[in-house]
């Protein structure tokens, strides 16, 4: 049926007014949407895809340009209409980052239920829509929880139930799974499947480049403009534009760009499954890690989770720890971590993690057992404080914690607290913002910094304490691709320089680059070695069924391998792979 | 976590007065709380007693979670406790050591002032405890829906209040991500003097205003996009249903005020 497009923009600008400066966020953005369409919008951070949600969702009106949403014109030439966009907000669903902000109430089910009150439903609609809906994301049975003791991923489909609950004919995702564990974001993939299934218009905001692979069309922003769309085949074929737009490529058409600049005719391809069919019968044996990686070795032999050699800089003997009585955080944890070690920590939500990283950073007491840091005990208060000094602790989200007039002085507030004055601190401080690229920040105030840059200038405070040990929690959460690279990249010279890291992360990607991987599940240590012990395949059904995975180039290559080529070794990143087939494909040839 | 607020934060037991309707029992509430302040006896007090235990009990909340979270005020209680104790000069003394004297009237008017806030407080704290902030919104909305003919916006504060209610545990949390981040970078607030302590508030303050305009900013779109508009044409989920335990709920405290004008 030829209907009005779900969702119109013609020739849409918008502008802030910032502190003397103004930010086209858009710049004539024209899109029509038809109804019925998955569409996912990619941009970095900064490219205006929150303000062009704000916009579909009807939040905001733009200063130029036209608008028409769910068949109302609510917006002519940059002059609002009020009260048609009153109208059409009744038919827009909005979900955004983070979800504890969307929920306005205590009980789960009360919470679906405030978007059709306020639409003024009767009771039976009401009541059928929640019961709906809960079902739809499977949460029926969390009905009269509480959301705050949920989990990030509950309260997120939570808050999609909420959105859906008001029969919305276009749903709008702001970044949904930006704060998830890998679970967490694979629920929410499925939910949008379903929805998708019945018709419901969706478009998806992100920059999980993997979560663009199954929508309709994809739409990617740079500096408030359209730069491409089409197809997700189309526009991942574009790698080297995506590149400048600081993006990433999902796995599959990642690797197969690779292999083409490496000589291999492959198309571009958007599932790994249809590449390995494509590549399989071209292969001749590839070659990969010269030394095989010893199976079954990392074990979750809780007692001996060390590395052997050097001097210790992190101790936990047999620890347990509970914020509450009962409900244990940590059981029974040993893990030693040697001098300039590289340790990627990795579990579910609510494995233990962070509990680890507090107990660590001498923030809690163990309940039982002992922690030692860089040689200080941490069972006394006199303890902790010293260990403190010794270690550098950057939490989730530290921008939020940013409070001083400029950047400089942020940064120098650890190192004048420890005394340093003068030159001595004006090196720490000169240092550490040279690391994180914000040297010619240094007198901007915090606020007006970028989300990237709030988050490097919070870790450039930490490190110009020039601590030996460094505790991560997430550093990358919510960071676009190139944010994440550019603290991958500061990490990796903080590495080099031989101060020792110890980070929690839900990337198996990023926890394959560390020198040794520490697996939690349910308070204790799973699994622990090196990562290509512990992403072997011995492992890989463990570690899926314990909601987290192997990086997707060590999965492919046992694609391959099931495909009958055989495989020597695994990888690990998607370089060496590539680098293999490539060579293996010559090899075949010839 | 360097501090933990809970102050008014639902408990869910599905007891007899999570189901009674908050419409009828925030009024009986108010009604028991203001009956305590004229407690003057010791029966009285005996009986203001046994009426809030007993409203603890039926809501079948752990007096832990009670106590806890009207732990902030104990040191009002205390401080009330000590003034009468040591300030109030009639009866015989108890106790005399140089200038302070400790009287039986001193005593038991310490004992009383601070009895009787106690008793409130246990009321107040359950109710907070036994109704959502959505139906705390609801029962403010309905009773203060005759001042909103006068012009006040009755409905907007009921609303403010319950998603008050319902964000201190965040503000909370992240105000103790925010000491624990100072306390690693060396300004930690129980340390050094007092200019010193008074100087490493301002970081955190800063911070958490920070914090709380995000919140807030994120709280206006949600609300926006879920189209809230006042409460003029809202419905509601469930059935307000003002039957037999409401009824129950009614004359229960009834008695109470009867029984305590009847003992003084």
């Amino acid at each position: 049926m030829a209907q009005t497009p779900a969702i119109r923009l013609a020739d849409v600008s918008l502008v802030y007014q910032g502190a003397g400066r103004e930010v086209r966020a858009l710049d004539g953005v024209s899109l029509e949407i038809p109804v019925g369409q998955r569409v996912c919008v990619l941009g970095a951070n900064g490219s205006g895809k929150s303000t062009l949600a704000s916009v579909i969702a009807g939040l905001m009106a733009p200063d130029a340009g036209t608008v028409e949403l769910v068949g109302e014109r609510v917006c002519t030439e940059g002059q609002a209409d009020f009260e048609a966009y009153r109208r059409a907000r009744r038919l827009l669903g909005l979900v955004f980052q983070n979800p504890g902000d969307q929920i306005v109430t205590s009980v789960v089910e009360e919470d679906v239920a405030f978007g059709p009150e306020n639409l003024g439903l009767p009771r039976e609609t009401v009541r059928r829509r929640v019961d709906r809906e809960l079902a739809r994301v499977a949460m029926t049975d969390y009905a009269q929880a509480d959301p705050s003791r949920l989990s990030g991923g509950q309260q997120q489909r939570v808050a999609i139930a909420g959105a859906l609950a008001m029969d919305p004919r276009v749903l709008v995702l702001d970044e949904p799974s930006a704060l998830l564990d890998v679970r967490g974001r694979a629920a929410i993939l499925r939910v949008l499947g379903r929805l998708r299934r019945i018709g419901c218009t969706i478009v998806h905001i992100t920059h999980f480049m993997d979560e663009a692979v199954e929508a309709d069309r994809v739409v990617v922003l740079d500096h408030g403009r359209v730069a491409l769309d089409g197809t997700p085949t189309e526009v991942f074929s574009h790698a080297d534009e995506l590149r400048t737009m600081r993006l990433d490529m999902p796995f599959a058409a990642d690797l197969s760009c690779r292999l083409r600049e490496r000589g291999v005719g492959v198309p571009v391809a958007m599932e790994a499954q249809e590449l390995a069919r494509s590549l399989a019968p071209r292969l001749g044996t590839v070659r990969l890690a010269p030394e095989q990686a010893p199976e079954g070795r990392a074990t979750g032999d809780r007692a001996h989770a060390s590395v052997p050699s050097g001097k210790k800089v992190l101790q936990l003997e047999d620890v347990t720890y509970s914020y509450r009585p009962g409900l244990h955080a940590l059981e029974h944890v040993s893990l030693e971590v040697g001098q300039g070690e590289r340790v990627a920590l990795v579990g579910q939500t609510g494995s233990g993690k962070s509990t680890l990283l507090r107990l660590a950073a001498g923030l809690e007491r163990p309940d039982a057992g002992r922690v030692v840091v860089a040689g200080i005990d941490t069972s006394t208060k006199r303890g902790r404080c010293a260990a403190h000094h010794a270690v550098g602790y950057v939490m989730q989200h530290p921008e939020r914690q940013l409070f001083a007039q400029t950047v400089w002085e942020d940064v120098a507030f650890g190192p004048r607290n420890m005394g340093l004055t003068g030159a001595e601190l004006e090196a720490c401080v000169r240092d550490a913002l040279e690391l994180t690229l914000l040297d010619s920040k240094a007198g901007l105030s915090p606020f007006e910094l970028s989300g990237g840059q709030r988050r490097r200038c919070a870790i450039a405070g930490v490190i110009a304490m020039r601590p030996h040990l460094l505790l991560l929690d997430e550093p990358t959460a919510g960071l676009d691709p190139h944010g994440c690279a550019g603290l991958h990249a500061i990490l990796d010279r903080l590495h080099a320089e031989g101060v020792t890291i110890v980070e929690v992360t839900h990337s198996m990607e990023d926890a394959a680059q560390a020198d040794r991987v520490v697996v939690l599940d349910q308070s204790r240590v799973l699994l622990s070695g090196s990562p290509a012990e512990v992403f072997s395949e011995a492992n890989e059904v463990a570690l899926i069924q314990h909601g987290l995975g192997v990086p997707a180039a060590t999965s492919f290559s046992r694609v391959i391998r099931r495909l009958g080529v055989p495989v020597e070794g695994d990888a690990l990143g998607v370089g060496e792979l590539a680098d293999a087939l490539a060579a293996a494909c010559r090899g075949g040839r010839s | 976590m360097a501090f933990r607020l809970e102050l008014g934060q639902y408990y869910d037991t599905r007891s007899p007065l999570h189901r009674l309707d908050a419409r009828v029992k925030i009024p009986c509430a108010l009604v028991l709380m203001v009956a305590m302040f004229f407690i003057g006896n010791a029966w009285q007090l005996l009986l203001g007693a046994a009426a809030s235990v007993a409203v603890v009990a039926l809501s079948r909340v752990p007096l832990r979670r009670v106590l806890g979270s009207i732990r902030p005020l104990f040191v009002v209680l205390a401080i009330i406790l000590a003034f009468n104790v040591l300030f109030v000069r009639d009866g015989n003394a108890l106790v005399e050591v140089g200038p302070v004297a400790i009287t039986t009237g001193g005593a038991w008017r310490g004992l009383l002032y601070a009895g009787r806030l106690t008793c409130a407080l246990l009321v107040g704290t359950t109710i907070l405890l036994t109704t959502t902030p959505a139906r705390l919104t609801d029962a403010f909305d309905a009773l203060l829906s005759p001042l909103a003919r006068l012009g006040l916006p009755a409905h907007e504060i009921a609303m403010v209040c319950s998603l008050t209610l319902r964000f201190v545990p965040v503000v909370a949390d992240e105000a103790g991500a925010i000491l624990d981040a100072q306390a690693m970078r060396g300004g930690a607030l129980d340390e050094g003097g007092m200019g010193h302590r008074v100087r490493s508030v301002v970081p955190v303050v800063v911070a958490l205003l920070a914090s709380g305009l995000r919140h807030a900013d994120n709280l206006s779109r949600a609300l926006d996009a879920r189209c809230y508009e006042g409460g003029t044409a809202r419905t509601h989920l469930y059935e307000s249903h003002v039957g037999g335990l409401e009824a129950v709920a009614v004359a229960l405290s009834c008695a109470f005020v009867v029984a305590l004008a009847l003992l003084a």
